[in-house]
């Protein structure tokens, strides 16, 4: 399967912020978006969430030839800040999204097993989701997209505000997940791109871009992606 | 030091201008003729400077005018016109005495502050007092006019008038005087917007005092309200020594605008307090679970852990209601008069209730506990977008608010016809099943109103701003047609069936205009 966008477009008065962004993502691995600050990066994923409607272009999937639209199931969404509905408990989440989906999730499990696998403590599973800390709230949602199975994720920074051991438990889970499906994970920080991601696209004066590492070590590879987010004019 | 005040007044215009220039941008066809370049354009800034000045002259004094008319002369009359003017000057000296502390000036922690002492390191003792001779001036002239006006019209002497404003600026330097002292002994700060406990009982106190003793026949003679506001000057002068021989200005306001330093970004700071006052709403005590499935069970908990904000004020009211259709009915069967009053009242006041109906409605609370507890994040799920599911989930929820409407509205609709009766009834039998039609049809009407409202023009961003003008529009517009109709004179019959036709024909086109735009309109904005 292959996530296709060509010529996306997107313009907010004059200022255009997505010019000509067309890329191909492969099913199977996890891409780091690197962008500068107010590069566009969460209006690109807004776009393909369809939260914002483009200006110009498409996105469709590919498979085995054929084009089809994306349906809003096949897609995910995780935001840098979490959201979930404050006045259910994790459980009560877990247990409406469950019947709400029952048609479309494969081989469900039960509702502990799921919080087993993001390691959510027994005690907390019926709190109020208003009382749980940022990572805890991260995890439910990152739990939800691992029970719809989407084909494609968008994770908008979804690690920049964990603390250490969140965000390297976040990491295993990504890693776990990328399997049959895309994973676009936007961050600025180049590091954590480098370390979790197969490849690195970036968005650059509305422009989407792969760095190839080729034959480069980490340090010419670091060097590389930053002389391209440098260049003022790159197109 | 008029170098300070210069810069610090030229700061303030400044980002009052650029907030009327982004205030014009907000209002619907408006935006569409403005320049990209909003901030730049020197015409615009001008227009913008112009109403800026117009808003801080204007502001001051249709402020202070409003104030004495509603609190001094409305309320004073109230108590007959024996005395009045007397009482005028009970009332203002009382009322004086509390804005003294309650309403300092000096202890506000506004944007003004933050920005210009520490953001920008003006010298904050300079600063201050020319700030706060600028605002006690501003305050004491803007009192003046409407004073006159009260002194003219309604006989309060014109020395009254004129001691006045200096009692209040005296009173309100003395308590600044007296906190300053305080902090300088103790080291606590007053916040103004955090008055203490105490600072509430004297404020009871002195309410009393102000509306409880008319009431007894007691009142300050206009003598004594003289001397008193003339030997308050004493204190002022203390304060005004105080104010201007106190040097730790810096350290002070370091200390009360603390809780600003971490909301540089004012709009992160309004975000995180609509969040918090929302999440304050939800409610989970024992036995608030479901035995519904999906969506059903969903939105029954929505309304549960809601039932503060929702079915608590609805009850709340329903039993003011209550209280005052048995209190109507009870003095219709004790006194003739009050019978034949409320039954003329009766008989012509229909329309009215389109206004009452609007004031009792939760639909605004109900949309909003929606978006912000509920649908802010939940849109950003792609199932909960598609459009089955949004239309099932408007469907329990209009059921859900009609509910939460229908419990004042059944108790009106059910205590008018009674009052009605009760008070020498009506030949005009229709009359007993139009009232209860036309008001609980408006009820219905407004918890439509708000949620088609909501679902086809969605208003909140991310970040809860409410940034639709359309939407804002539309609230207003509501409320203008609703106050309107507290101005005309209808006869119920055609009101009541004209009511509930429109009210009926609106719910089934507003409904049909849900299912077949909610699908696309009801997004989050960013």
């Amino acid at each position: 399967m292959e996530f296709v966008i060509e010529h996306l477009e997107k313009h907010f008065e004059k200022k255009q912020v997505l010019r000509d962004v067309s890329f191909t993502f492969e099913s199977g691995k996890i891409y780091g978006l690197l962008g500068r600050n107010g590069a566009g990066k969460t209006t690109l994923f807004n776009c393909l969430n369809r939260d914002m409607k483009a200006d110009g272009g498409r996105f469709f999937i590919r498979e085995e030839g054929k084009e089809r639209e994306v349906l809003p199931e096949e897609m995910g969404y995780v935001l840098s800040t979490p959201a979930v509905p404050e006045f259910l408990t994790g459980r009560e989440f877990l247990k409406f999204f469950m019947e709400i989906n029952r048609d479309s999730i494969r081989r469900p499990k039960t509702i502990d097993a799921y919080f087993d696998q993001v390691g959510i403590a027994p005690e907390d599973r019926d709190r109020l989701l208003k009382d749980y800390s940022h990572g805890m709230k991260n995890k439910m949602q990152m739990l939800v997209q691992i029970i719809a199975r989407p084909s494609i994720l968008l994770l908008d920074e979804p690690l920049t505000s964990l603390d250490v051991v969140a965000a390297e438990e976040m990491k295993q889970l990504l890693r776990s997940q990328k399997q049959e499906r895309i994973l676009i994970f936007s961050t600025h920080i180049m590091e954590l791109a480098l370390d979790l991601c197969d490849e690195i696209v970036v968005l650059n004066q509305g422009i989407l871009e792969e760095i190839r590492r080729e034959n480069l070590d980490q340090k010419e590879f670091r060097e590389r992606i930053l002389e391209m987010l440098r260049e003022e004019g790159h197109v | 030091m008029f170098k300070i005040f210069r810069i610090a007044f030229s700061l303030k215009n400044t980002y009052r201008v650029n907030t009327i220039l982004f205030s014009l941008k907000q209002i619907p066809l408006v935006k569409r003729l403005l320049p990209l370049r909003l901030y730049q354009s020197r015409g615009l800034k001008r227009l913008g400077l112009v109403l800026s000045i117009f808003w801080e002259i204007a502001g001051a004094l249709l402020g202070k005018l409003l104030y004495l008319l509603l609190m001094v002369v409305w309320a004073g009359n109230l108590y007959g016109k024996e005395n009045g003017t007397e009482i005028y000057a009970h009332l203002l000296f009382f009322l004086t005495l509390i804005g003294a502390y309650m309403n300092t000036y000096l202890f506000n922690p506004t944007n003004d502050k933050y920005y210009a002492m520490i953001l920008m390191r003006m010298d904050a003792r300079k600063y201050t007092l020319t700030d706060y001779g600028y605002t006690l001036l501003r305050t004491g002239l803007s009192f003046l006019p409407a004073l006159l006006w009260i002194s003219f019209s309604r006989g309060l002497p014109l020395w009254a008038c004129l001691l006045a404003p200096l009692h209040i600026l005296s009173v309100k330097l003395a308590a600044a005087g007296l906190f300053l002292r305080r902090y300088e002994k103790t080291g606590v700060c007053s916040n103004e917007n955090l008055p203490p406990g105490l600072a509430w009982g004297l404020t009871g106190i002195l309410l009393g005092a102000a509306y409880a003793l008319p009431a007894l026949g007691l009142c300050l003679p206009l003598p004594l309200y003289g001397a008193l506001a003339l030997f308050s000057l004493v204190p002022g002068i203390f304060g005004i020594i105080k104010i201007a021989g106190f040097t730790e200005y810096r350290a002070m306001y370091q200390m009360l605008l603390a809780q600003k330093r971490c909301a540089v970004d004012v709009k992160q700071s309004v975000q995180t307090a609509v969040l918090e006052q929302n999440r304050k709403n939800i409610s989970k005590e024992g036995g608030m679970t479901t035995q519904k499935e999906g969506f059903a069970g969903f939105q029954e908990l929505f309304m549960k852990r809601h039932r503060k904000i929702l079915w608590k004020s609805a009850k709340r009211m329903a039993g003011i209601l209550a209280a005052a259709s048995l209190g109507a009915a009870g003095a219709s069967l004790i006194s003739r008069e009050a019978a034949l009053a409320l039954n003329g009242l009766l008989l012509k006041a229909l329309p009215w209730f389109a206004f009452i109906m609007y004031t009792v409605n939760r639909g605004t609370a109900f949309t909003q506990a929606l978006f912000m507890n509920c649908d802010r994040s939940m849109l950003t799920y792609s199932f909960y977008k598609k459009p089955a599911f949004i239309l099932r989930l408007f469907r329990l929820r209009l059921l859900g608010i009609i509910g939460v409407n229908l419990l004042p509205a059944g108790v009106l609709a059910a205590g008018m016809p009674l009052i009605l009766y009760l008070s020498g009834g009506t030949g005009q039998v229709l009359y007993y099943l139009l009232y209860p039609a036309s008001i609980l049809a408006m009820s219905v009407f407004f918890s439509v109103h708000y949620l088609t409202l909501y679902y086809l023009l969605q208003p909140y961003t991310a970040s809860t701003e409410l940034k639709s003008g359309t939407y804002r529009l539309a609230v207003w517009a509501t409320y203008l047609v609703c106050f309107l109709l507290l101005q005309v004179e209808v006869p119920p019959l055609l009101f009541g069936i004209l009511s509930v036709v429109f009210c009926l024909g609106y719910c089934g086109a507003a409904c049909a205009l849900v299912y077949r735009l909610a699908g696309r309109t009801f997004r989050i904005r960013y």
